[in-house]
Order: C-alpha cells, then sequence, then structure tokens
C-alpha cells in the first residue's frame, strides 16, 4: 500500500514540533538541582492561582452561560458577545490597566479622590485572570445548556420542584462536562500565562522561568520548564477524558425575568464586565488624552503585522498536510495529536528553548525566521483545526467524481478540494495571525534585535515605568484580538448550522 | 592607574568645584579636553547596540540625535535588562556568536562581567585621555556616575529618621521600595557582599523583603515614594532628581547611608565588542561636550569628562562617603544574582 502524499510532511511538522522538549530535556540534564524549597513556593503560587482562577471563572462563567442560554433578554445578541468580550483583551494589557488603575497614587485615586486598595499579589493576579478567562468556562457551559431537552425540566417542575431547586438537580449535574472543559481551558490559559503574574509581581513559573532567563541560567530556566510542562501534560490527560455529553437534542429552555431579576442580573454583572473591559479602554483613553499620539512609532505597529503575516503563511502551508494526514489515516491522526503538543507549550518555554537551539544554530539564532518558527509551533493547532473542520465537511463523492471524470490527484485537489476548503484556510491563517500579533513572552525572547512589536514595546513602557506611551499599542492590541474573536465566534457558529 | 577608586575621583571633582578657578584648571591640565561632535569622525556603516534598558526616553534621544548626525549609521539596538544583556553577551561568545559591536549598560558590573571575560576590545588611548585619570580603564569607558540613595517621602518622614547605616534600615519599622531586577540595584548588592559578606547580605535580603514593596524599576520605586505608598525606597539619585524637575513641590529628598553599600558610587559604561574603529568611533560620540551636558543637564547623571557642569540639586559630593569599593569590583555579578534567586528576591 502507497502511504498518503501528506504523510512526510505531517511527520516533520510532529517532529519539529517535539524539538523544543528534546532541547529542554538536554538543557534541564546539567541543572545542579532537581526542586528546592524555592520551588516548592513557585508551585504554591502557581498553583493557587490556578485554583483561584478556575473557582472565579465558573462563579462568573455560569451564571452568565445559564442567562445567555435560557434567559429572554432584549438585544439578546449583543448581550452574548458583550458577555465574551473580554477574551478580546489581552490578559497583560488588563494586568498592565488594573494595575495602574488601583492602589494608592493609581489613577483611580489621582482622578476621583478614592483610594482603592492596590491590585498586585495572588490576588490582584487571580482577579485579572479571572476576568479575562471566565468567557471560556461560559462558552463551554453555554454550549451544553443549549444541547439539553427542557422536556426534563418542565418534567421536574410539573411534579413539584422549584425552579431553583431544578437547576441544581436537574440541569447542572447534566452540564458538569461542559463546565469542567471550560475550565481545564482556564487552567491550561492561567498556567502558561506570563505577562499577568509578572506584572503583579507574582513569582509563578512563567515569571521566574523568565528571572532565569535573565539570568542566562538556562539549565534553570530548563527544569522549572518541564515542572510546568509536566502540570500541563497532566492537565492536557485529564481534558481528553472529559466527554462531553450528548444528549438528544431538544428545545431548550426559555425563562421569562421579571423586571426585578433583571436589574438583579444587571447590577451583578455590569460590575464585572466593566472592570474586565471599560476600565482599561478609559485608563488607555486618559494616557491617550495625557500624552498624545506623537511619542508613537508606527513601525512597530508595521513589524508586528508583518512578522505575523508570514506566521500565518507559514502556519497554513504546514496545516494542510497535517489535516490531510488527520483526515487519512490512524498515523496520520496521530502526527497531528503531536502538533497539538505545541499549544500547550507555554510562550516563555518556548522562548527559552529555542534561544538555547538558536546558540546552537548561529544561522537562526536572532533572526525573525527563529520568531517565526516559535509562532508557528505555538500556533499551528489554530491552523488545523479551522483547516480540518473545512476538510471533515467536504463530501468526499466530490474529488471522487472529479477523478472518475478523468482528473488528476492534482487537479481534483487545486480545483476540488482547494477552492472548498478555502474558507477554513484562510479562517485558521487570521487566527495565527491575530494570536502571534498578541504573543508577548516569546518575542521577547527570541525577536531579531531592534524588532520592536506591539505587544514587546507594551512590555517595556511597563518596565520602564512610563506608562503613558502604552495607549496607543495597547489600543491596537485590543482591536487586533477583538477581530479575532469575531472570527473564531463567527467560525463557531458556523459548526452550529453545519449540524 | 586602573585601581585607583572612582570614588577618590568623584570626591576630588566635589573639591575642585570648591577650589578657585585659576587652581581647579591648572588641576585639570593633565586630561584632554572634552570634544566637540563637530569635530568627531563621521560614522558609516552597520552598527549593533545592546542597550541596557533603565534610562527611559534619555539615552533614546542621545542616540537618535547620534544617528540624526549620522545618516550613513546603520544602528541596531537591543534592548533588555543590562544583566540578561551581559549574560546574553557571554553565552553567545561561549557557542562562538558575535552579534552585538557595542555594549552600553547602566551599571559597570555589568560591563565588568563581560569585560572579565576577555571580550572587550582595548581602548584607544586618545579616547581614555579625555576622561580623568581615575575613570581610564583598559578595556572600556565609564559614560556618566551615579550615586545609590534613599529617597524619601518628606510628609512622612525627616531626614534624622532614617538610619545612616543600610544594614539598620532592614531592622528599621520604615516600608520600603525596591526594584531587585534592575541592574544597579543588583550592583549594590555585590557591594554589600564585599563589604558585609554573603551571609549578612542574604540576611539583610530577607530580612528587607518582609517589607518591600518590588516595583518594576527605579522611577517606580521613586514615583511610589513620592505619593507615599512606602517611606523610603533604593534607587539611583538621577530618578529623584528628575521628579522633582518635572514636579518642584514633590515631596521628596534624598537621603544617604554612611561608608557602606548604600551609598555606593556607580557608573554606566560603554565598550566595544567589534575591534572595527567604527565601533570606538560610536564611543567617542557618548564622550563628547554635547552629550555629556545633555546626559547632566537633563538625566541629571554625573558627566566624568572635563567642563561639563554638574547636575543642578546634587548634593556636594564631598558631603558623600561612599564605600571604598573600586568599580571592577562589581564585576562579581553572577554570585549576587544567585544570592537574590535564593533569597526569593529576584
Amino acid at each position: 500500500m502507497r502511504l498518503p502524499a501528506s504523510y512526510p510532511m505531517a511527520l516533520l511538522a510532529a517532529l519539529i514540533t517535539l524539538t523544543p522538549v528534546f532541547i529542554l530535556i538536554t538543557l534541564a540534564s546539567d541543572a545542579s538541582s532537581f526542586f528546592d524549597s524555592h520551588h516548592l513556593t513557585i508551585l504554591g503560587n502557581t498553583l493557587s492561582l490556578m485554583l483561584l482562577t478556575v473557582l472565579g471563572s465558573i462563579l462568573i462563567g455560569v451564571p452568565l452561560a445559564f442567562i445567555s442560554a435560557y434567559v429572554v433578554l432584549p438585544f439578546k445578541k449583543f448581550w452574548l458577545v458583550f458577555f465574551a468580550a473580554p477574551l478580546a483583551i489581552p490578559s497583560y494589557i488588563g494586568a498592565f490597566t488594573l494595575y495602574a488603575a488601583f492602589g494608592t497614587g493609581g489613577e483611580i485615586h489621582n482622578l476621583l479622590g478614592i483610594e482603592l486598595p492596590a491590585m498586585d499579589g495572588l490576588s490582584g493576579a487571580a482577579i485579572v485572570m479571572t476576568l479575562y478567562t471566565f468567557p471560556f468556562v461560559m462558552m463551554t457551559t453555554r454550549s451544553a445548556l443549549l444541547s439539553l431537552d427542557a422536556s426534563m425540566v418542565n418534567a421536574a417542575r410539573t411534579l413539584g420542584m422549584s425552579m431553583t431547586q431544578s437547576v441544581f438537580k436537574v440541569i447542572l449535574p447534566r452540564v458538569v462536562n461542559g463546565i469542567a472543559a471550560g475550565s481545564l481551558l482556564v487552567a491550561l490559559y492561567t498556567l502558561s500565562d506570563f505577562g499577568t503574574p509578572a506584572m503583579m509581581r507574582l513569582d509563578t513559573f512563567t515569571r521566574v522561568i523568565y528571572v532565569e532567563y535573565n539570568a542566562f541560567d538556562l539549565s534553570r530556566a530548563a527544569m522549572l520548564s518541564l515542572q510546568l510542562m509536566v502540570i500541563v501534560g497532566f492537565l492536557l490527560l485529564i481534558e481528553s477524558q472529559i466527554k462531553t455529553a450528548s444528549e438528544r437534542h431538544g428545545r431548550p429552555l426559555i425563562l421569562f425575568p421579571k423586571k426585578w431579576q433583571l436589574a438583579a442580573m444587571f447590577a451583578t454583572f455590569a460590575p464585572v464586565l466593566l472592570l474586565a473591559i471599560g476600565l482599561p479602554l478609559a485608563i488607555f483613553a486618559l494616557w491617550l488624552a495625557r500624552d498624545g499620539l506623537s511619542s508613537f512609532d508606527f513601525s512597530i505597529a508595521w513589524h508586528s503585522a508583518y512578522a505575523s503575516a508570514i506566521a500565518a503563511v507559514v502556519a497554513v502551508i504546514v496545516a494542510i498536510p497535517v489535516a490531510h494526514a488527520a483526515l487519512t489515516g490512524k498515523a496520520g491522526r496521530v502526527m497531528e495529536r503531536v502538533t497539538y503538543f505545541g499549544f500547550g507549550i507555554p510562550g516563555i518555554v518556548m522562548g527559552t528553548a529555542l534561544v538555547y537551539g538558536g546558540l546552537q544554530l548561529p544561522f537562526l539564532y536572532q533572526t525573525l525566521g527563529l520568531l517565526i518558527i516559535a509562532y508557528m509551533l505555538r500556533f499551528l493547532p489554530l491552523a488545523v483545526g479551522s483547516v480540518r473542520t473545512s476538510t471533515e465537511h467536504l463530501d468526499p463523492s466530490l474529488v471522487n467524481s472529479a477523478r472518475v471524470l478523468g482528473a488528476s490527484p492534482r487537479e481534483a485537489f487545486t480545483r476540488i478540494t482547494l477552492p472548498l476548503t478555502m474558507r477554513g484556510i484562510v479562517a485558521g491563517a487570521a487566527l495565527v495571525f491575530l494570536e502571534s500579533m498578541r504573543e508577548l513572552e516569546a518575542t521577547l525572547l527570541l525577536g531579531p534585535t531592534g524588532f520592536e512589536t506591539l505587544s514587546t514595546y507594551l512590555w517595556r513602557v511597563y518596565e520602564a515605568g512610563y506608562f503613558g506611551r502604552a495607549a496607543i499599542p495597547g489600543l491596537l492590541l485590543v482591536v487586533i484580538s477583538a477581530c479575532g474573536l469575531a472570527i473564531m465566534m463567527s467560525g463557531e457558529k458556523r459548526q452550529q448550522l453545519d449540524h | 592607574m586602573e585601581r585607583r577608586t572612582f570614588i577618590q575621583g568623584l570626591a576630588a571633582m566635589g573639591a575642585m568645584g570648591a577650589l578657585p578657578l585659576s587652581l581647579s584648571q591648572a588641576f585639570a591640565a593633565t586630561v584632554a579636553n572634552p570634544v566637540s561632535v563637530e569635530d568627531l569622525p563621521k560614522l558609516k556603516g552597520a552598527l549593533t547596540l545592546y542597550l541596557g534598558r533603565g534610562e527611559g526616553g534619555l539615552y533614546e534621544d542621545v542616540l537618535k540625535a547620534i544617528e540624526k548626525r549620522n545618516p550613513d549609521l546603520k544602528l541596531a539596538i537591543r534592548r533588555g535588562p543590562t544583566a540578561a544583556l551581559a549574560n546574553t553577551i557571554v553565552a553567545e561568545a561561549k557557542a562562538g556568536i558575535r552579534r552585538s559591536d557595542l555594549f552600553w549598560a547602566v551599571d559597570s558590573g555589568a560591563i565588568g562581567l563581560v569585560s572579565d571575560a576577555g571580550l572587550a576590545q582595548p581602548m584607544p588611548s586618545d579616547l581614555a585621555a579625555q576622561l580623568q585619570p581615575q575613570f581610564r580603564y583598559k578595556d572600556w569607558a565609564p559614560v556618566t556616575g551615579r550615586v545609590r540613595t534613599l529617597p524619601f517621602n518628606t510628609a512622612r518622614l525627616t531626614k534624622e529618621q532614617i538610619p545612616t547605616s543600610i544594614m539598620d534600615i532592614a531592622d528599621s519599622d520604615l516600608s520600603i521600595g525596591w526594584a531587585p531586577a534592575y541592574s544597579s540595584f543588583q550592583s549594590f548588592v555585590t557591594a554589600m557582599r564585599l563589604l558585609e559578606g554573603d551571609d549578612k547580605t542574604v540576611k539583610w535580603l530577607k530580612k528587607t523583603k518582609q517589607r518591600a514593596k518590588t516595583y518594576a524599576g527605579e522611577l517606580g520605586v521613586v514615583m511610589a515614594v513620592e505619593r507615599g505608598e512606602v517611606d523610603i525606597g533604593f534607587a539611583n539619585h538621577y530618578y529623584t532628581l528628575r521628579l522633582k524637575s518635572g514636579k518642584p513641590d514633590a515631596k521628596l529628598d534624598l537621603a544617604f547611608t554612611e561608608q557602606d553599600a548604600g551609598c555606593l558610587v556607580n557608573a554606566s559604561g560603554i565598550l566595544a565588542l567589534n575591534p572595527d574603529p567604527l565601533a570606538t568611533n560610536f564611543m567617542r560620540y557618548l564622550l563628547s561636550t554635547q552629550v555629556q551636558s545633555y546626559l547632566a543637564q537633563e538625566a541629571y547623571e554625573i558627566p566624568l569628562v572635563n567642563g561639563v557642569a554638574q547636575p543642578e540639586g546634587l548634593p556636594s559630593l564631598a558631603a558623600i562617603s561612599p564605600p571604598k569599593i573600586d568599580l571592577t569590583q562589581l564585576a562579581d555579578l553572577r554570585p549576587t544574582i544567585d544570592l537574590m534567586r535564593n533569597s526569593g528576591v529576584l
């Protein structure tokens, strides 16, 4: 039997994805100590931040999912977008602005004279991470809620259960998996985030890896990276075990709220969204008014766009054979799963591994090429997922008919498969582009000399204390992320329509 | 000549200001006069500069001015924490790579780290001759001087309430702002290690940590002191002077400890990694009259060439009693970083 043509490329992609891990293992073998008491503090901080963030996201995300799925609201679509909007703000931007707004002498104190406690440490980091990750829980829970049949609740109500009782006894037990899936996303995101704990000055793995990197003790950075990867791997393992319930679809529940109930909902969740979205935008507007446009060098935005565009093209070129391989055979599926690994590698870990890799391969060191490889490795799964979904839905009989009518495999691909999957390819490329634009930590470590991007510029502004200069790059990043979110959500809607 | 201490040099300069003009000129006669940028060779070609950040916009302004004057110069700048860049240069050399032609550090400890690794190119003698004899080194040029200070909030404290020994500050009940990731702070810790030993330094770090609030940079520290978030801070002198120049009514003043690491005198410096004369010619620009006066007037740093006025508002250097530490000793940076890391301060 001949092997599918996409296999060699997919195998190559899978092997490249694994190289950072090999590099880390080699590096870590030089480390003087495997674990000391300081590591225990780091582990404690990391896990506390993760658990608090997951808890916070459930407390906010699940009720919002319930409201957006079942409750009849005026402007329903608008609310859904609004609830998901915190995803459009990279968490390091949230951390930056909230840090600047709160505390003695913070912007709120200066402007309104109200002295609020400072936003930093474990509590600050947990609040920020919760504000920007709860939509993950909301979205997974919401889609689980929508798949439930309302007749169960109706039956429970008929048999005398109160609404509150039936929420806890009939509805929630059936969406536990949905909540768990969202919580895992939150946990993974929190583990790999660097900007928030760094700005909130909480010693988590990612922050300490950066400190070790700055001291250029790469073997210690690698050791910490591997420890972090163990936790990530453990979560990924749990994730693969969670199965979303497949109930028979029915009509979802519809609830008509009373006026006071609407008011109560609004009073509870408006502050959350105001804090997550309103405050950062207000702070940027304030800085913009104070410092003006003059200080920003727009070539920085061009750098970001340029590097991200190349990364997007490269990622899609690699993603097509990987997605194809995944659909052709078992071995191909394994290769595809392996490329997903890159998504779980935190940016700071990827950066550390590739800096060392670059030092061994001087022709790559400090080049744009190495940065693009980093982007590609981290975000390839986004492109693969998007390409694969569009290919999956392609009716194979179309290709077969073309072949019967005498088209060569190549012609069938260029004239049938490619045009029909173009949408998925473009969406995948766009996702990689937008994620690369907002990437901070790997860019910080790997960017070529003189190659400042929006996110690294924001970081330097934060470090130097010239906060006012963050306004334009910050706003640009928010707009870019918003576009990414729009693409992702419209893709999801298409999927729902397809089913 | 090289081992002569930097502090003696600065003290002499401070004293010089008090001398009759003719006498101070006679004393200065052995030093070549600083060169105006008008008389410097034009820079042509590509240079990569590793720039230890920390100075905000002011070093950028100097670099932009140099680029503007030399349109044929293609300058690529890599920014990062000073210690990280020094470590990068050493790691690159180990791997047989050299990416930077020049290294401009805000702190001589990081410079020493690179120089000790034997990576710095020798200084041309005529360039060294422009510096005061006390500041001549064989393979790097100090650019400006700075003093470690204790900025304090005048609404909350008087100068008398601040201990005059840095070691006593750990036992005081003052709240403190610091920026351990900043390389000048790390050199201060190196000085403490050399003066008091590792054990005492670790104890001091751990004790101080309990009452210290960490900031990303020392501008942040001084701003926090000014708005009363903390009582005192550890920072280079110029941050306070800059903040006060922009906000004359700021509730902020400088205190100094006596003869210990707390009032260490340090210098920013530049070295060439590339033997190409273009790199050393670039260094000449930083020692020019114009750049030195700009850094003194705008950045409140201490100029190290002849005939450039000291920044306003800096207390007479004769009134400060810095510890006896030679700048080259500060190169012992790696044990400092290990020690800070192990105390959980970094």
